[in-house]
């Protein structure tokens, strides 16, 4: 617990750091709009991924899908939380279209949204993933996260399954 | 930081090695709880460590020098903990912060205040799953209670979201909201656009456990939120100083008594504490217009008979808080070292709310919700009487008194509902959201339905024609504010709610069958419904389940076609002369003065030595300017019951026509006397010595008025000229700015007017006297709400 906590103030430490550069060097204007994200903001997207990660926002036009990405990058892993939005026609059935990428593994999801399903996304490739298919009235979202680390110990199966959770709060709660 | 905490006590020769492993499996499991208290059904905090109580009355535990060293370390080492990562945490945060009301005031429109400077990182919030380790009952409660779901839920989120999204607004007005529902985000500088703030760590809990037992202080009554949150602490030292943030488990168990010291304050047994956030009030910060009284129920609670407050209630009671309703003890399933003889005060706060058990699967909750709403003979409904369409003479009461109906005869019942155990009014708080109402039904013998009101349409919507026990806020348009816009409301329409202990009056005009052998079975139901399908449909659009509607209470009578003889009560069934008397306060409200005292006149047939009786027939003769009859009945009520307070108050009234300004005084200040918290009686005893030009004594009731409620106009008023006659300006200003700040505007009725023109089907429920009915008039008569 003890080293957690440490590892915390190093981040804030790491944190602070870059504050200070942000005050000497200041940073692009598209920089700081990319860090807007509506549904969840990066502090608590970083408290989820278990360090500071980086915002963007690729804002659609209408009708398109909104798309909010958060990269964590360490030493030998890049952890990503990924928030995708958009409206639907059907959205019960876009919800369905969108799950058939999650395979035999989903499970509802009670009080999400109107509706949720979750499931895990692991790339062979890559670490462990979990991913997310809810809606909000006629707005369907999606919501993965990700690490590049085979065995991560900061996003075990458990805590993913926690964790996005938390997220999908985040994102349906700015939803409604 | 613990580590070291460990290494000091480790040398100090104490024995506390094991707690500060469970310490670590508290914090653990603190981590582990951001993220899963999120979840709907959570997983159980850690087991308790071993406790055994101490003897009942046994002295506190006398620690060693060493002991007493250790937790002295303890203490500066926690201090220094908070301060420093509280100091850091504003650094962070602070910065970027919408000051939108001034940097003196980061928590407005909100009232709620913290001890020390800046804001509270919501780290120093002990978890509920810490405090759950020992308290696991209260912890599985909270869970599913709609304290921890202040702010989660889609029902709020709607809401509250709009205010945040509004282009004049934003997120810095939703302070006003979350002081209530998210504490922890508004101490710890959450609600700023670009929020720099983890929001999962208290999002998911609301009103976590440590955000009510960390309140110090109760500021006023003013709702909003109106404490002073302290920093949280779980212990205090020998001293009684507080100690911050979390501690080993065995630091409690060893001196339970400084536990409760730090975390049980008296006043959180008072439903002053309730009135913190169940009294809220919509302040010209947020809506641009003026001080708007959103709702309190701990106002009604005040003047219902269980705060034994209030002389002039009809009935009486035995002295309830809001706590005794709400957190009734129970048998504890699960260990809880708070429990007292296997019993603990309920957490999960049952009330109306069945809406959010429904959303998040909280079967138990809903159940007992459900449970709480039927028991507890909170409502009364009575089919107290029948009136011909050819005759004024009422038949009643039902049941017991004779009566024949003739085929195809068209009659009204008289449908009496009363709000008879309930500390508030039916329905409490958010009444444009909340939905109650009467369902009458008239079936003929053969089960076919002849009348219906009050029904549930196919889309799920309320019979726009029911009586409903709601109001209707609107804006300054004139528009319905269907989407809790608190801050566009102007007026309301109408507002049918039933204060606590009254009554109400419900007409239904029907026919009988035509066979000469014909029955009818007349049932009228008050139904609950937690939310109006409307607000549903806004929250998840139209495809969301039908959520639960409860049956609070319910009456049914048969009615056969030629002669119907008395029959026996059914055992919820108020005795005649209650009956009676309801029916005489119903009328009273519906300003039909002479039928009021025509009923209260039976009340005293039925009982003619029970003084409230004459008294009943004296306020309404007061209120309807018959003074001298008035006094006729006033002076019986004192015959019988010389310290009737509620007729010695009645009779200063009266005293003050005849100008005997010393019976006046004597009346009004034997009521203060005997109820100190009369808000009635100081207010007529302040006008009193106002008139007598008694500076200060006129000062000293209004003052004690504003003690009671704050927002009382008279004491405003009265008190804005007074401090101007004795010289305290500043004072004077003050209150005559607090007037003209809640005054009513006169220009808002004409806002519920241009709705009530809009809206016929609902123009009728606004006014007291009115008649439901489905048969078609020669005048066209109203139109089936179908």
């Amino acid at each position: 617990m003890a080293s957690k906590a440490n590892r915390n103030q190093w981040y804030s430490r790491g944190s602070r750091w870059v504050q200070l550069g942000i005050c000497f060097f200041g940073i692009p204007a598209g920089a700081m709009a990319a860090n807007n994200c509506a549904w969840i903001n990066e502090t608590t997207a970083s408290s989820l991924l278990g360090g500071d990660a980086v915002g963007q926002v690729s804002a659609a036009d209408a009708g398109q899908t909104t798309v909010c990405t958060f990269t964590q990058t360490g030493t030998d892993v890049v952890r990503t939380l990924r928030v995708t939005v958009e409206i639907a026609a059907d959205p019960h059935a876009r919800v369905g279209a969108l799950a058939q990428s999650c395979g035999a593994d989903s499970a509802p999801l009670k009080a999400i949204g109107n509706e949720a399903l979750t499931c895990s996304a692991d790339d062979r490739k890559g670490g462990p993933s979990e991913r997310l298919v809810g809606r909000v009235r006629d707005q369907v979202f999606t919501i993965t996260i990700a690490s590049t680390l085979k065995k991560d110990s900061a996003l075990t199966r458990d805590s993913l399954h926690a964790k996005i959770y938390l997220a999908a709060e985040q994102v349906a709660g700015n939803l409604f | 930081m613990a580590r070291i905490a460990s290494i000091l006590i480790v040398s100090a020769g104490l024995t506390l090695q094991g707690s500060m492993a469970a310490l670590a499996a508290a914090q653990q499991a603190q981590t582990q709880a951001a993220n899963i208290s999120a979840q709907s059904v959570s997983p159980a905090p850690p087991p308790p460590p071993k406790y055994t109580p101490p003897a009942k009355g046994s002295p506190p535990v006398v620690d060693t020098p060493e002991q007493r060293e250790a937790i002295a370390k303890w203490k500066e080492r926690a201090e220094q903990k908070l301060a420093a990562e509280r100091q850091a945490y504003n650094d962070k945060v602070a910065p970027s912060y919408d000051f939108h009301y001034g940097k003196k005031n980061p928590y407005t429109p909100g009232n709620v205040q913290v001890v020390g400077d800046g804001f509270l990182n919501p780290g120093a919030f002990p978890t509920a799953e810490y405090c759950g380790t020992c308290h696991q009952e209260a912890y599985s409660q909270w869970r599913q209670a709609l304290h921890s779901n202040a702010f989660r839920t889609p029902f709020y989120r709607t809401s509250v979201n709009i205010l945040i999204r509004d282009k004049e607004r934003g997120i810095a007005f939703s302070r006003h909201c979350d002081s209530c529902h998210n504490p922890i985000g508004v101490l710890g500088a959450a609600l700023t656009a670009d929020s720099k703030v983890d929001r999962s760590r208290f999002d998911p809990d609301g009103l976590t456990c440590t955000t009510c037992h960390s309140v110090v202080s109760l500021d006023s009554t003013n709702g909003n939120a109106s404490v002073k949150m302290g920093v949280p602490s779980v212990i205090v030292d020998e001293n009684g100083d507080r100690i911050p943030g979390m501690v080993p488990f065995d630091m409690i168990l060893r001196h339970p008594e400084r536990h409760s010291k730090a975390v049980m304050h008296d006043f959180l047994r008072t439903p002053e504490f309730c009135a913190a956030c169940h009294k809220a009030n919509l302040p010209s910060p947020l809506n641009d217009y003026k001080f708007i009284r959103a709702f309190t129920a701990y106002d009604e609670w005040q003047q219902s008979k269980f705060s034994q407050r209030n002389p002039l209630t009809f009935y009486t009671a035995d002295f309830t808080t809001c706590q005794g309703c709400h957190m009734k003890r129970n048998p504890n399933a699960l260990p809880d070292y708070g429990a007292k003889s296997g019993t603990f005060a309920s957490h999960r706060w049952l009330a109306g709310n069945t809406a959010v058990p429904f959303y998040y699967g909280f079967d138990e909750q809903l159940s007992k919700t459900i449970d709480f709403l039927r028991a507890g003979n909170y409502l009364n409904v009575d089919i107290f009487a029948l009136k011909k369409a050819d005759s004024d003479k009422l038949i009643a009461p039902l049941g017991s008194v004779p009566y024949q109906l003739a085929p195809s005869e068209t009659v009204d019942a008289y449908v009496v509902i009363q709000n008879k155990n309930i500390g508030h009014s039916l329905i409490p708080e958010v009444r444009d959201l909340y939905e109650a109402w009467v369902e009458f039904t008239v079936k003929d013998s053969a089960g076919t339905e002849i009348y219906h009101s009050g029904f549930l349409k196919p889309d799920g919507m309320l019979d726009p024609r029911a009586h409903s026990f709601t109001n209707r806020p609107v804006t300054d348009q004139g528009e319905f504010v269907d989407n809790h816009k608190v801050w566009t409301i102007h007026s309301v329409a109408y507002d049918n709610s039933v204060q606590a202990g009254r009554s109400v009056l419900v007409r239904y005009e029907f026919r009988m069958p035509a066979d000469a052998n014909g029955a009818v079975t007349v049932t009228a139901k008050v139904n609950y419904r937690h939310l109006r399908q409307s607000y549903l449909n806004n929250i998840f659009g139209k495809d969301h389940p039908a959520y639960p509607v409860v049956e609070i209470a319910s009456r049914t009578r048969v009615m056969k076609v030629g002669d119907n003889a008395p029959e026996s009560p059914e055992p919820n069934d108020n005795q005649d002369w209650m009956r009676w008397n309801n029916l005489g306060i119903a009328l009273l409200d519906q300003f039909q003065y002479k039928e009021s005292i025509q009923a209260f006149t039976e009340v005293i047939k039925l009982r003619p030595t029970y003084a409230d009786a004459y008294t009943n027939v004296g306020l309404t003769e007061i209120v309807w300017e018959k003074y001298d009859s008035a006094r006729t009945a006033i002076r019986k009520a004192l015959s019988i019951d010389p310290n009737s307070a509620r007729a010695t108050y009645y009779d200063g009234l009266l005293q003050r026509r005849l100008g005997n300004t010393e019976r006046e005084i004597a009346d009004f200040s034997k009521v203060v006397e005997m109820f100190p918290q009369s808000r009635d009686a100081r207010r007529e005893l302040g006008i009193t010595y106002y008139q007598q030009n008694s500076n200060s004594a006129a000062v000293e009731q209004f003052e004690a008025l504003q003690k009671i409620d704050p927002d009382d106009l008279t004491a405003h008023y009265n008190l804005s000229i007074l401090y101007r006659r004795i010289g305290k300006l500043k004072e004077a200003a003050e209150q005559q700015a607090m007037f003209v700040d809640k005054k009513v505007d006169p220009g808002a009725p004409t806002y519920g007017l241009n709705f009530l023109r809009l809206h016929p089907e609902i123009s009728t429920e606004s006014i007291p006297w009115h008649i439901h009915s489905d048969l078609e008039r020669s005048s066209g008569g109203p139109q089936n709400g179908k």
